[in-house]
């Protein structure tokens, strides 16, 4: 320690009166031991002297006067001044030195003795005096000291009282506080004063096992008193290099319970008896000390830890106060400034793993949006060794109580104006603290002091966990909560769509089944819910070979044929999904797709053949015709020539039913509402019929009774019977008889038409009448068609509000009948 | 030669103009008719309708190759079915060709001529191998 440097400053304060006052009482005794005797034996001149006994009398006087005001020195001279002055003036013979009796040198030595001794009564009385005073200056002092540091409520006020009011208390020039630091390796100067103010320059911090007086205080709670600076040096030689004129000095330790937290230092201005009496007012002083810092610890301790819990109570209820964890966060981040951090910003990880500022908080909103800009300019390096990627990555917190200059010069990766604003922030402490819940680093938060505030300690950092612990269960119940709402909104959805929607769990069970697949695949949801799909589901086997997808993939769409309830055609769309809790199957009933898609495929198929024969016929022909390499017989040519008139006659036929079938479609057709002669139209349709009818068909037309005029469109009846009348000779290809009766049948009039050729099959019936729909090629001999005929028919008559339908039996013909409505 | 279909004008434009090139022309309206002249008349050629009265085209090739008298007369289909899977089906049976209604009888003349020829000098599987663009034509439905 450099606590012997030669004092330059000036003692103030009481000390200083004290002395002061001390010296010009000496001086008033030695003016009472000369000038006491003077005006008595002044008294001599006087006309009436007064008798010896009252010279003897004042000039004892005067040596009390002398001893109590002067001391000794002051009290032996005025004792010796009185003895001549009585034996000079006052004894006789007078103005003679030497006494004129033995009974008058009794006189004046008698006198003398009882001058000694008053003298010597006064000096002691006042030696105790000035004990006593200076006993209660030292309690005076104490008490000060006392009450001073029983005011103090922060170590700075504690380390003032003790150094100011100690100082002066224990009489000394200077004195200095050390306290050991956290880490209980390391002794800090926390508080100085009387000192040069280079004094400790170099020496605010030591380490506890150097060889200095204060660590060995503290290591071994041991005090020195040294008496003079040799003494000093001859105890610790590292100091003897350190000048000044010899003091003393006194170190000691400062304890609490036996523990050392510190040392205290006096250094005085002279040389020093260090009695009992200083030994014991230093120790007093610093057990005093050591108390006070001790019940300001505890005090501030107990404080921050209240302050600590409240903060935490505080943010905990913010936490819990609000799903829109964002928001809540952002109100944390102001919460903890400026109590817990100068500076404090959240992070959090957004869906696509890449990091957001959430919040910055400062006292001061204008710093606030200053560091947003900040922050926008010089966005975090991902890589960096420190920071918050880092703890995002290690899931671990950093706690950096001593920034070191070497860490924000690697922050500013070599910017010179990052660097010197990071500098004139003046950060100084830092704790990152990742927010992790279930395994997974949600955003840290980030907590940075400045040199106003104090450091870091472990117990920042305990909190700091701590809030990070709670604030990321809190996002993680928020993201939960919303998640399951969403689910909820998404099942409150499923229920609603035509998409059937099946979820299995990892071990293959049905978690949820929507309404839509429960329909299209003929299931009660809540017989399926739980069980295995395979033992619950019929179709389900199926679905699973064709659908299952591989973990982490996805499978289909596949369309499957099911097995529909009352053994009808199914088809549906099934698409397989495995993610991380199970599969889930999307399904859809395609059945309406896939007849449309084969009604179309069915048509270019039909349409296809059917085109393609008479156009076959007609290129054929047109192109023997013009042959120029050979002459064609004119027999064939004429062949040909007919051939080529039937045959587009076919093919006209073909495309008018198909524009017609295409206008039924789409509705654009519209029928002619008229009265007409039913019977005379049936006769003319037998009559176009007998034109090319072949000659082992018979063809007639029964009518037994009156038929009333009928209300449609003839035409379209017309075609109608044409087609059936066609249907009959062509499926009689044996030959045989096509008869057409006429009747009335309520308010409809009936037409039959019979043959007694192929026949249809009973399960048949309702398909014939179906868009495109053609009889097995075997039971048809080869009879061909576009399937379209009795399609046409059957719409064409019941856009006239009437009726068809067909009796038939395989192999026994069929009988087609048409119900037209009367006009009324 | 012998043509199967029972479309009559088919078989009128093959007797026309085949019987030009100075083929004889034999016909079948069906199936059955087709096998019987095969087995007794044993023609050069078949040009074979698919879709037929009592036995279709696809039986009919068949049954020609399931019978020893008619397995080595070579035959090519003459159709209006235009999709892809009949023609491999064709192919599969063992057929020349598989021709597309509407098709040029005229050109047609000369090509079954040749082929007629080719099979004579024995050369039936090397013209099955060559797969001639004139007996395959490529425009087939999608359907």
């Amino acid at each position: 320690m450099a606590a012997a440097q030669p004092g330059r400053q000036k003692e103030r304060g009481t000390t200083g009166n004290f002395s002061s006052l001390r010296r010009s009482s000496t001086a008033l005794g030695w003016a009472a031991a000369v000038i006491g005797p003077a005006i008595i034996s002044s008294l001599d001149l006087l006309a009436n002297r007064p008798s010896p006994r009252i010279i003897g009398f004042l000039l004892l006087l005067a040596v009390a006067l002398a001893a109590n005001l002067g001391g000794f020195w002051p009290g032996l001279f005025a004792t010796l001044l009185a003895t001549v002055t009585l034996d000079f003036f006052y004894t006789p013979p007078r103005h003679d030195i030497v006494p004129g009796t033995g009974d008058e040198f009794a006189g004046v030595a008698l006198f003398f003795v009882v001058a000694v001794l008053i003298s010597q009564l006064f000096v002691r009385r006042r030696a105790v005096q000035r004990e006593s005073e200076a006993a209660t200056a030292r309690a005076n002092r104490l008490q000060r000291v006392t009450a001073r540091l029983a005011e103090a409520m922060t170590p700075q006020a504690v380390l003032d009282a003790v150094v100011t009011e100690g100082v002066e208390a224990a009489e000394a020039r200077a004195g200095a506080i050390g306290l050991l630091a956290a880490d209980g390796e390391t002794v800090e100067i926390v508080a100085a004063r009387g000192y040069d103010s280079d004094a400790f320059s170099g020496w605010e911090t030591f380490p506890l096992s150097s060889e200095t007086p204060m660590a060995e205080a503290i290591r071994d709670r041991e005090s020195f008193f040294f008496d003079t600076t040799a003494e000093r040096d001859a105890r610790f030689p590292s100091m003897a290099g350190i000048q000044g004129p010899s003091h003393g000095l006194a170190i000691l330790p400062l304890l609490v319970e036996g523990r050392a937290i510190g040392g205290i230092a006096f250094t005085f201005r002279t040389e020093v008896e260090f009695d009992d009496h200083r030994r014991a007012l230093k120790a007093t002083l610093a057990q005093q000390a050591a108390q006070a810092l001790e019940r300001v610890r505890l005090y501030q301790a107990e404080r921050a830890l209240r302050e600590r819990m409240t903060f935490l109570a505080d943010a905990s209820e913010l936490l819990g106060s609000s799903l829109d964890y964002e928001a809540t966060l952002t109100q944390l981040a102001r919460l903890a400034v400026p109590g817990m951090a100068t500076w404090c910003a959240i992070d959090i990880v957004v869906p696509d793993g890449s990091v957001r500022r959430l919040a910055v908080a400062h006292e001061d909103p204008a710093r606030v949006a200053w560091a947003e800009r900040l922050g926008e300019e010089y966005p975090p390096d991902p890589d960096a060794p420190m920071g918050v990627h880092n703890v995002l990555r290690t899931q671990t917190a950093e706690f950096v109580p001593e920034i070191p200059q070497e860490l924000l010069e690697q922050a500013a990766r070599g910017d010179e104006r990052l660097l010197r604003i990071v500098r004139e922030l003046g950060l100084r402490s830092a704790i990152t603290v990742p927010l992790v819940a279930r395994g997974r680093a949600l955003g840290a938060v980030t907590l940075i002091r400045d040199d106003t505030a104090p450091r870091y300690t472990e117990l920042d950092l305990d909190l700091a966990s701590e809030l990070a612990r709670r604030a990321a269960a809190a996002i993680d119940n928020a993201t939960l909560y919303r998640e399951a709402e969403r689910r909820g909104n998404a099942s409150r959805a499923l229920a609603h769509v035509d998409d059937g929607v099946v979820l299995l769990d990892e071990e293959g069970a049905v978690v949820s089944i929507n309404p839509a697949a429960a329909r299209i695949l003929s299931v009660d949801e809540s017989a399926v819910v739980g069980e295995d799909p395979a033992a619950t589901i019929p179709s389900w086997a199926a679905i699973e070979q064709n659908a299952r997808p591989d973990p982490g993939r996805t499978r289909g769409p596949v369309a499957l044929p099911l097995l529909a309830e009352g053994g009808g055609e199914q088809w549906i769309s099934v698409s397989g999904v495995a993610f991380g809790d199970g599969i889930v199957y999307a399904l859809r009933d395609v059945t309406e797709e896939r007849l449309l898609e084969r009604d179309r495929s069915d048509f270019v198929a039909t349409a296809s053949h059917e085109l393609r024969t008479p156009l076959a016929a007609v290129l054929g022909a047109v192109k023997t015709i013009r042959r120029t390499d050979v002459t064609i017989d004119p027999e064939q040519r004429e062949a040909l020539m007919e051939m080529i008139d039937r045959e587009a006659e076919r093919l006209s036929g073909i495309v008018g039913q198909i524009l017609l079938a295409g206008q039924l479609d789409s509705g654009r057709l519209h029928l002619a509402v008229e009265q007409f002669d039913p019977v005379a139209l049936t006769r003319s349709v037998v009559d176009s019929a007998e034109l090319h009818l072949p000659a082992d068909i018979d063809l007639r037309i029964l009518v037994p009774g009156d038929v009333p005029p009928v209300a449609g469109d003839a035409n379209q009846l017309r075609q109608v019977l044409t087609n059936l009348v066609d249907n009959a000779v062509k499926y009689s290809p044996q030959g045989g008889e096509v008869e057409l009766r006429l009747a009335r049948n309520g308010q409809f009039a009936r037409i039959e038409v019979s043959d007694n050729g192929l026949g249809i099959p009973g399960d048949e019936h309702e398909r014939i009448f179906e868009k495109f729909y053609r009889l097995d090629p075997g039971l048809t001999r080869g009879v061909n068609g576009t399937g379209l005929g009795l399609y046409i028919s059957k719409e064409l008559v019941e856009r006239m509000s009437g009726r068809i339908s067909v009796r038939s039996e395989l192999g026994r013909g069929s009988t087609f009948v048409v119900e037209v409505p009367l006009a009324v | 030669m012998l043509v199967a279909d029972d479309e009559p004008p088919i078989r009128l434009l093959c007797e026309v103009n085949l019987s030009l090139a100075g083929m004889e022309v034999l016909q079948a309206s069906d199936g059955e008719e087709a096998l019987a002249a095969a087995r007794s008349q044993a023609p050069d050629i078949i040009l074979l309708d698919l879709m037929m009265p009592r036995v279709d085209g696809w039986t009919v090739a068949q049954k020609l190759a399931e019978d020893e008298r008619t397995s080595g007369i070579p035959f090519l289909f003459l159709t209006a079915r235009a999709t892809p899977a009949d023609r491999r089906r064709a192919e599969a049976l063992g057929a020349l060709g598989y021709i597309l209604k509407p098709f040029d009888p005229v050109r047609l003349a000369p090509v079954v001529a040749e082929v007629v020829a080719r099979c004579r000098l024995g050369e039936t599987d090397a013209i099955r191998r060559e797969r001639p663009a004139t007996l395959w034509p490529a425009d087939l439905d999608d359907g």
